[in-house]
């Protein structure tokens, strides 16, 4: 019984927690920006990224509490592309942590064993190295969380860190997935939630542009420096894989995603949710109206 | 002070094979490294590897360090029971802390272990392995590995959890939990269908210190019965310098095995462990242990005409039961075997119910649960795949790599990623794409083939009602790719029995 009472008060704190979080957004979405950047290490495009989105300092402050979810679901590989580049994450990592963050946390609700897939994907040790806090979930981390204006879902058990951070990275993997088309940053934050993640699938578009009304990165950035291109999002096959070495990145979700697209060779409008989150005002789709600043790292 | 020393000597020993025992289990897990083989003392157990070789009918190499144990008694007796045996330390520990049992002499009961030790030879003649219900060391083996992990997080991650949740040191918790998850044990708490078994067993073994001590190895432990009948060629043995004894009573109220006659001076070798207490406490320092002719003490087997063939007629007509028995549902079950099972009957015969598979695979897919009756009365406590509890892990093929009798051979990874361990199929009226025509895809998304075994077939379905058109994908299985690994049933989203199951058709065993 206090257990559930705790449950709820704790809810309860992470809406408020949400709301606060919620104004500190605004400014940034006024412009939306993403950048795409090509054929550097993923220590020099991360580093670029952060540059060209005007800084780190303009997104990490000293003291900050960072968390980054990158996807590493699967038993994989870094090289079967289903799980985000551990590289990459690491650079993040270093970086946040040399702007002056205090702790950087690196969770993921994975689809095989947890130990298995944080060690395989090379995250746990790489961004463990490079001075990350790399935790596994368990249930007790879950709080169950209200999202208001859900349309398909109104409750979650969501990852109760989720509303204490003070700055949340999203590092999806760009993959082929044949329920969503693609999955990318939206549906990269089913790994911050618990209960019976398949019952997310239907309504699909709904219920993830649900979950992301209350799960709200400040940065996504893509991982698309190898692309999974079929039998997504499991993977593996290396012939399924492709290089396309590039990292996109912006605070505008929605454009983020939009542009992964672009880069993937599929027209967003074609992707249900993300025309969805678009017509519930989380961000901007067209990506002939809002470039990608570019930059392309030569050998 | 000489007299001390040699029961802490003995103590000493029998503490540090426990230990050993302990970390051969605690090494069964993922990852796994094991610096020290876990079925290390399953091997060395000279009644499982008769009983199973004789049961299954082969020969394992293997199973020759179990000669090391079976010679002993030619010349320590059955100093093994007394100082080696992990199951007659934890007795031990248990009668002189927790059960305080009085010392009773329990001598009418002495010849049950031989009996036992008999049905268990006639039953695997027969072709039944059923010495796992009694065998001391695969019985521990599951205790500690099945029993003492659920336990242990059951406590600590109620302790931990706890203490997240009201925030007391919440990093400190993260840092404890994920330490013991790195090393030992799966992130979340593990959990077993059938643990009231095992558990009874050793909770039985142990209760009956009640009676006296060492109750269990007095009178029931069949290896102790096999060793005890080598000990009749011991040449080590206790000796009285009949002068000095006093003939106070002391040593023989003190014997652990009751091994001591009323005369004070004879002891049944059979039965003596060597465990020295009788030397320490004896007053008059009237007793030593030394090499002697195996002759010069007598020893006796308690064992009639009578009860040996007892012990075959049981077996005879035991067997039978298991054969003509109705629960025997080789046809119609839908158990499913762990990748690189032997044959059904070969496979009952050789697996022993150590649980390491089970244990093993609880740290990784955790698919493997221990049988009630799903593979019929022989196969209790077997090891059987329950996909709505967990799937069988594609990069996982750790439960052949450590079944101790080879009842799962041990495949390379590439290997069991190509062994059909049964095939799945789609319950068209539970499966929701089916059934309401709606897209769902969870299991197409988890299938780990490289090329996946579940396929999507996209149709147009129009609502009668509204009139509305949407594309559906409707999946369905190729079974040429299919292995069977169940993260499908794993992971669909009904409640209850899953929309895709999979059974044991086109199953591959060995």
């Amino acid at each position: 019984m206090d257990r559930r009472k705790f449950l709820k008060s704790t809810a309860f704190i992470a809406g408020a927690g949400l709301i606060a979080r919620k104004s500190n957004l605004t400014a940034a979405e006024s412009d939306p920006t993403v950048v795409m950047i090509k054929n550097g290490s993923p220590r020099e495009m991360a580093s670029k990224a952060f540059e060209m989105l005007g800084g780190v300092s303009t997104f990490i402050k000293k003291g900050d509490y960072v968390m980054i979810k990158p996807n590493m679901s699967w038993d994989r590989r870094p090289e079967y592309a289903a799980t985000t580049n551990p590289e990459l994450v690491a650079a993040v990592v270093t970086i946040c942590l040399k702007a002056g963050a205090n702790k950087v946390l690196i969770v993921d609700h994975t689809c095989n064993d947890a130990r298995r897939s944080y060690k395989n994907s090379g995250i746990q040790d790489m961004a463990g190295e490079a001075g990350a806090d790399v935790r596994f979930i368990r249930e007790s981390h879950y709080v169950n969380t209200d999202i208001p204006n859900g349309t398909a879902i109104n409750r979650w058990l969501i990852h109760r860190e989720v509303f204490k951070v003070d700055k949340l990275i999203n590092m999806p993997i760009l993959k082929h997935h044949s329920l969503s088309g693609l999955t990318i940053g939206f549906k990269n934050m089913m790994g911050l939630i618990g209960g019976n993640r398949g019952r997310i699938h239907r309504p699909f578009a709904e219920s993830i542009v649900d979950l992301n009304r209350v799960i709200i990165p400040d940065l996504t950035i893509v991982d698309a420096i190898r692309v999974l291109r079929r039998n997504g999002p499991s993977g593996g096959n290396l012939k399924d894989v492709d290089e396309l070495n590039t990292v996109i990145a912006g605070t505008d979700r929605v454009l983020v995603d939009a542009w992964s697209a672009r880069l993937f060779g599929k027209d967003p409008e074609s992707l249900e949710y993300l025309k969805l989150a678009h017509s519930s005002g989380m961000g901007e789709i067209d990506t002939v109206k809002y470039p990608a600043k570019q930059h392309l790292f030569t050998s | 002070m000489k007299n001390l020393n040699s029961r802490t000597i003995r103590r000493i020993v029998q503490i540090g094979f426990l230990g050993l025992f302990i970390l051969t289990v605690l090494q069964a897990a993922y990852p796994f490294k094991p610096w020290l083989p876990p079925e290390l003392f399953l091997w060395a157990d000279p009644l499982t590897a008769i009983i199973t070789q004789i049961a299954g009918r082969f020969f394992d190499p293997v199973f020759l360090i179990a000669l090391l144990v079976l010679l002993s008694p030619f010349l320590f007796g059955r100093a093994f029971c007394g100082w080696i045996c992990p199951l007659g330390t934890t007795i031990d520990i248990s009668d002189k802390y927790i059960i305080r049992g009085k010392n009773r002499s329990t001598r009418k009961y002495r010849s049950l272990k031989t009996i036992v030790l008999l049905g268990l030879i006639f039953f695997a003649i027969l072709g039944i392995q059923l010495s796992w219900w009694l065998d001391p060391l695969p019985l521990l083996w599951r205790s500690f590995g099945i029993l003492g992990m659920s336990f242990f997080f059951l406590f600590a991650n109620t302790i931990l959890n706890g203490l997240y949740d009201v925030n007391i040191f919440p990093d400190t918790v993260l840092d404890i939990q994920d330490g013991i998850s790195a090393w030992l044990f799966p992130v979340g708490t593990p959990k077993f269908s059938m643990l009231l078994l095992p558990f009874l067993i050793i909770i039985g073994i142990l209760a009956l210190g009640k009676i006296s001590r060492r109750f269990w190895c007095r009178n029931l432990c069949p290896l102790g019965a096999l060793l005890g009948l080598l000990s009749k060629f011991s040449p080590f043995q206790r000796v009285v310098d009949q002068e000095a004894c006093t003939s106070c009573s002391v040593c023989r109220k003190k014997c652990k095995m009751d091994a001591i006659e009323d005369d004070y001076i004879t002891t049944e070798k059979s039965e003596c462990i060597l465990c020295l207490d009788c030397k320490d406490n004896c007053p008059t320092d009237a007793i030593s242990y030394q090499f002697r002719s195996p002759l010069a003490m007598k020893s006796t087997t308690d064992l009639s005409r009578r009860s040996f063939i007892g012990a075959g007629a049981v077996a005879l007509f035991g067997s039978g039961i298991f054969t003509l028995n109705v629960l025997n549902p080789r046809k119609t079950d839908r158990r499913l075997r762990p990748p690189g099972a032997l044959r059904e009957d070969d496979f009952l015969e050789r697996c022993i119910r150590c649980e390491e598979c089970v244990r093993i695979c609880a740290t990784s897919g955790a698919c493997l649960q221990m049988a009630f009756l799903e593979s019929g009365l022989e196969g209790l406590m077997t090891p059987i795949s329950k996909y709505r509890l967990g799937y069988c892990e594609y990069n996982c093929n750790l439960c052949g790599e450590i079944c101790p009798t080879k009842a799962i051979q041990p495949l390379d990874l590439e290997e069991k990623q190509k062994t059909k361990i049964g095939s799945a199929f789609f319950l068209t009226d539970r499966c929701i794409p089916y059934r309401l025509n709606e897209n769902c895809i969870v299991c197409e998304e988890h299938c780990p083939l490289p090329e996946k075994a579940i396929k999507l077939d996209e149709k147009e379905y129009t609502d009668h009602e509204t009139n509305e058109t949407r594309i559906v994908a409707y999946p369905y299985v190729d079974q040429n790719l299919c292995i069977g690994c169940g993260i499908c049933e794993n992971k669909c989203p009904l409640e209850g029995e899953a929309g895709i199951i999979v059974t044991r058709e086109r199953e591959e065993r060995f």
